[in-house]
């Protein structure tokens, strides 16, 4: 009986079985009945954070899929996501954001919260058809990668191994440049230089579409604070309209487009 | 039936390079190579009336940089096929390349043996580059978008009075002479210094300016 040496290998001189299918493993690597699955430490833990029951779901079962990687956990929100990657004793880590994650902790948020806290981590924005802007968002607040999910499946495991190894992935569908991902990270730039940290947040925020005063709640201050910062907004970026401002903010990627799916 | 003409316009330094892009456009249909050129300087004199419809570009020009040319060439307009041959296979250049949206690299060391079939596909509109090279350019990528990051974060908290001192620092001035050029004592200069290293978080001039220069604060060409 073929004896599985080490994955890749089989003993078994007589067996006519191509030497590429390692012995318990169809050709796409899937784990068969008879091969037991790789040893815990070794597995690669995937944390899945979108908004999307669906897309979780399936996320899931190709991953879990795999005799080399595992779902550590599937959740709707970036506050349960860091709970998940604080609490585990994992060492080899991918985080997949889902670019669609919205509100306050968004996947820009989460991104960089990931990259603070657990920068031995590999976290890599997902999305569906996504434009450059959108990935050199993710990129610029420190994604490891991007992944659409508009790919061949296999390609997509693959981008999450080589994640899990610290290179930079990047897999989207031909159209996708990446001159143009570099321009939008340059016009970001651009856009983070001219205004403080604080006109930033006002920004972000008002491209939600909420009045002055529904700024002024959120963030806690006057509603004649809120004016004052978006007048100086305006100033730096050389515009006359909110929307104009936001318009600017929307083509650097420093407020994402709506949802990206 | 007819192909339908694609004209092709070459820059190379070396005029092997030049023949066997000649030889390429004479063995496949209907490419006709209108015009070759040598140098940077020839390249700069292109207007769009001359323009190509497959423009294939030696990088390693003998008098100046070819990335540049080609930055030029697609502010002045040109918007057709594009070809890049280079000895560098660096991610920085091959980034550079793509950002001046390059629809084919090649490198030279291959002897361009697959020339006319990157020809061919490029002018039927696919892109042409091999896995490495998208992956060096990806990883530059990456090492661009953290020193985008972190330049903006380091620019947003230097005073433009810090910028202005780090940029002297750079021309090698002394203290003194930063002093008198701003118009401010040794003893400010010190201070703006000082704080610089901190927010900079170096220890020397040298690493000050090292680290100002990669990420984008000041221009050490």
């Amino acid at each position: 009986m073929p004896i599985a040496l080490v994955p890749g290998h089989t003993a078994d001189a007589g067996s006519v079985a191509p030497h590429y299918h390692p012995e318990g493993m169809d050709p796409l690597g899937r784990r068969t009945a008879s091969s037991p699955p790789a040893p815990a430490r070794r597995r690669l833990g995937v944390v899945v954070v979108d908004p999307l029951p669906v897309v979780r779901a399936g996320l899931a079962l190709l991953i879990d899929d795999r005799p080399d990687m595992e779902v550590l956990a599937d959740v709707g929100t970036a506050d349960e996501g860091l709970e998940v990657i604080a609490r585990t004793r994992r060492t080899r880590v991918v985080v997949l954001v889902g670019l669609g994650l919205g509100g306050e902790h968004d996947a820009a948020w989460l991104i960089r919260a990931v990259r603070e806290r657990h920068p031995a981590h590999a976290v890599l924005g997902v999305g569906a058809n996504a434009d450059p802007i959108s990935i050199s968002r993710a990129l610029f607040v420190g994604a490891d990668g991007f992944i659409d999910k508009n790919v061949d499946p296999v390609e997509f495991l693959q981008a999450l191994r080589k994640a899990a190894d610290g290179e930079m992935v990047l897999v989207t569908p031909p159209a996708v440049q990446v001159g143009r991902i570099a321009e939008s990270i340059d016009r970001r730039r651009e856009i983070d230089v001219r205004l403080t940290e604080r006109e930033r947040e006002v920004l972000e925020v008002a491209a939600e579409g909420l009045t002055a005063r529904q700024i002024a709640e959120r963030l806690g201050v006057r509603e004649r604070t809120i004016t004052t910062h978006l007048a100086r907004i305006y100033g730096k970026l050389g515009v006359g309209t909110r929307l104009a401002a936001i318009n600017m903010a929307t083509r650097s990627g420093l407020v994402a487009a709506g949802a990206p799916e | 039936m007819a192909a339908p003409r694609i004209r092709v316009l070459v820059i190379g330094g070396h005029p092997v390079i030049r023949g066997v892009v000649r030889l390429a456009c004479e063995s496949l249909e209907g490419f006709e190579l209108e015009r070759e050129l040598s140098s940077v300087g020839e390249g700069m004199a292109l207007t769009p009336d001359g323009f190509p419809d497959l423009l294939v570009l030696d990088l390693d020009l003998p008098d100046g940089d070819g990335l540049e040319l080609l930055t030029a060439l697609r502010e002045r307009g040109y918007t057709g096929r594009l070809l890049v041959l280079s000895d560098r296979h660096d991610g920085a250049t091959v980034l550079g390349a793509l950002r001046s949206d390059a629809d084919g690299y090649l490198t030279k060391s291959e002897g361009l043996r697959g020339l006319s079939e990157a020809m061919e596909r490029i002018a039927a509109g696919e892109r042409v580059i091999s896995p490495e090279l998208q992956q060096l350019a990806v990883a530059e990528l990456g090492r661009f978008a953290r020193r985008a990051r972190e330049g903006a974060q380091a620019q947003s908290v230097l005073t433009p009075r810090e910028l202005e001192v780090l940029a002297h620092l750079a021309d090698g001035l002394t203290m003194q002479q930063i002093g008198r050029r701003l118009g401010i004592s040794p003893r400010t200069v010190e201070t703006h210094v000082s704080k610089l290293y901190r927010k900079l978080d170096v220890r020397s001039r040298v690493q000050a300016v090292s680290k100002a220069a990669s990420l984008g604060l000041i221009d050490l060409g």
